[in-house]
């Protein structure tokens, strides 16, 4: 079994490192001390196994969990937290508890190598949905773009569109492509600033020169950069409601 | 304690306002029983004196029946009933007094005139022990409202000394938890340097501790542990975290409340430090000119980092103690800038 392990304190990483050894067929491939350098490392090597803090510089860990796709098993560790035991026990996942024994550790990895298949994944969807929630409204959009991540300000975003399965994300002329639906998005962003103003649009209030109507229900806004965007006729209510 | 024998002077007081019923008295025995007017105040006056006594009783009665709460006609009945009966009691006395005051003075004949005045003396007994337990109600009412303003009183002042201590006694589990870790993880690669570790925690929870129970501290009390907190820190973060402190010529000796310090550098550490790859440098400077202390915190930022969960609340509490403690005397500032942020304490410089 492949494992990296994700802890933005040397000693913490030490000791996974130290009850590892007697394990002759786990390999750690990979440490990290932040939330990028996993998302990087883990898309790169792809890991069977994850050791995750949740505490952590840049992106905690239920963030980093977020931006992987396919994700490896996990085993959660954390300090102190209550926000993130209450979710674990929520949703019936296991997580250690620092500092933890050897006993326990040995525990918490029977019981990930016992899990095949998808099973404890609906759990962690829940965990990062939750964890989503918490923080809305979202003061940025991270987006994975092969190993890397880009941190997005909300304040940035000039407006964002739905493709397929992906939503495209406009900030200053850039691009970005996030596999997430344009619902869940919406309803993380902050409302006074974001308005659905079509079923695949939102836009951000602040680009907005001016509204133009060609008929009844036949209208585009016009952003600063120039981009038209059709307004739908819920949209143009909630647009009046704002304005 | 009866209100009014427990000081001296509401005592003579209400001795005082009997007065008035014992002239009274005698005006009447003197005007409609034709009583000489010597021998009619030789008998009311003590006569009044001895009621003024015996109408202290109404008190019991009031303390057995406080008015809201008790069944008026009960407390009514009780009282008419008491009021006979002390009067009942006082005819007695009287007819004693009086027999006492004849054979003193025969001249005066004052049992005869005691006799007459039977009526008089029935209805004065009545209705001055009335009189009296009105105002011994009156007494108890004034007394419970001061009762209650009192026991608010104190329990605001209990309510804040309880509230003050817990948040000075608050020691952050996460600290805690991860240097346990740190110590654990020590364990099987430096014991000397996990040994060192687990003393600088037990000297560290140690000061908290008894710093929690005390008022005032000297700021040197509170830099130590502050330094103890970040030499812990340090273990934690390695290199990530570096310390530098500039002491102020004559401000160690300074008094501060104790545990003020230290949530302004958890604070620096696990929203600021702890929060960069790289980590950064932390600043702590203390100065004085005299008059006020100021301290200063400064630490880098991650400019891209979210709200930290469930914290935060370091800076409330700091503020609230110094509002507390200082009015408008002490004020903690905080801004960041270029990447940085600084808290600045400012509080009155006490020696």
């Amino acid at each position: 079994m492949r494992v990296i392990i994700v802890d933005d304190e040397d000693l913490a990483r030490g000791i996974v490192r130290e009850y590892l050894a007697s394990h002759l067929d786990i390999r750690i491939v990979g440490e990290c001390s932040n939330g990028f350098d996993a998302v990087k490392a883990i898309t790169e090597s792809k890991p069977d196994l994850l050791f995750l803090d949740i505490q952590m510089p840049k992106l905690n860990g239920f963030e980093v969990l977020d931006l992987l796709d396919p994700r490896p098993r996990v085993i959660f560790v954390t300090a102190y937290d209550s926000y993130a035991i209450k979710a674990f026990e929520v949703n019936a996942i296991d997580y250690l508890l620092k500092p933890f024994s050897r006993e326990r550790f040995e525990k918490a990895l029977l019981r990930v190598a016992g899990k095949e298949g998808d099973e404890p994944q609906d759990a962690v969807d829940n965990l990062i949905r939750s964890n989503r929630s918490l923080n809305a409204p979202i003061e940025r959009i991270l987006v994975r773009d092969g190993s890397r991540v880009h941190v997005i300000p909300s304040p940035m975003v000039d407006h964002i569109e739905a493709q397929d399965d992906y939503v495209s994300i406009h900030s200053g002329g850039k691009k970005y492509l996030k596999l997430e639906r344009l619902s869940d998005l919406e309803a993380a962003l902050d409302p006074k600033r974001f308005v659905r103003i079509h079923r695949s649009h939102i836009v951000n209030i602040e680009r907005l020169v001016r509204l133009e109507t060609y008929a009844k229900d036949s209208r585009i806004v016009v952003l600063n950069d120039g981009t038209k965007l059709p307004v739908s006729r819920p949209g143009y209510e909630k647009l009046k409601g704002l304005l | 304690m009866h209100p009014i024998l427990k000081d001296r002077r509401t005592l003579a007081l209400y001795l005082l306002a009997w007065l008035a019923p014992g002239l009274t008295l005698a005006t009447l025995m003197a005007t409609t029983a034709k009583a000489p007017w010597g021998g009619a105040i030789c008998f009311s006056l003590p006569a009044m004196i001895v009621y003024a006594f015996m109408s202290l009783s109404s008190w019991y009665v009031c303390r057995a029946f406080p008015l809201p709460g008790t069944d008026l006609a009960k407390t009514l009945s009780s009282l008419f009933f008491a009021a006979l009966l002390s009067s009942a009691l006082w005819l007695l006395a009287c007819y004693a007094w009086a027999s006492a005051l004849e054979w003193m003075q025969p001249g005066l004949a004052p049992r005869e005139r005691y006799m007459d005045s039977l009526p008089l003396l029935a209805s004065f007994g009545v209705g001055l022990f009335l009189i009296a337990a009105a105002v011994h109600y009156l007494i108890e009412s004034l007394e419970s409202a001061r009762r209650t303003e009192r026991n608010a009183l104190e329990l605001q002042v209990l309510a804040r000394d309880a509230e003050l201590k817990a948040l000075r006694a608050q020691i952050d589990p996460h600290f805690l938890f991860n240097s346990l870790n740190s110590i654990s993880a020590l364990t099987s690669t430096d014991a000397a340097a996990a040994r060192t570790m687990t003393l600088m925690l037990a000297d560290f929870l140690r000061m908290s501790m008894n710093f929690g129970g005390l008022e005032m501290i000297r700021l040197e009390q509170e830099i130590a542990l502050v330094r103890h907190f970040l030499e812990i820190e340090k273990v934690r973060f390695g290199n990530r975290l570096v310390v530098q402190t500039e002491i102020g010529a004559g401000t160690l000796s300074a008094r501060v409340p104790p545990l003020l310090l230290q949530p302004l550098v958890e604070n620096a550490v696990n929203h600021g430090i702890a929060q960069i790859p790289d980590g950064g440098h932390l600043l702590l400077r203390t100065e004085s000119d005299g008059g006020s202390l100021r301290i200063l915190i400064r630490n880098p930022v991650d400019p891209g980092r979210t709200k930290p969960r469930g914290r935060g609340m370091g800076l409330t509490i700091v503020r609230r103690r110094i509002e507390r403690l200082y009015g408008s005397g002490g004020n903690l500032d905080v801004q960041e800038t270029g990447g940085n942020f600084v808290a600045v304490l400012t509080i009155p410089h006490q020696v």
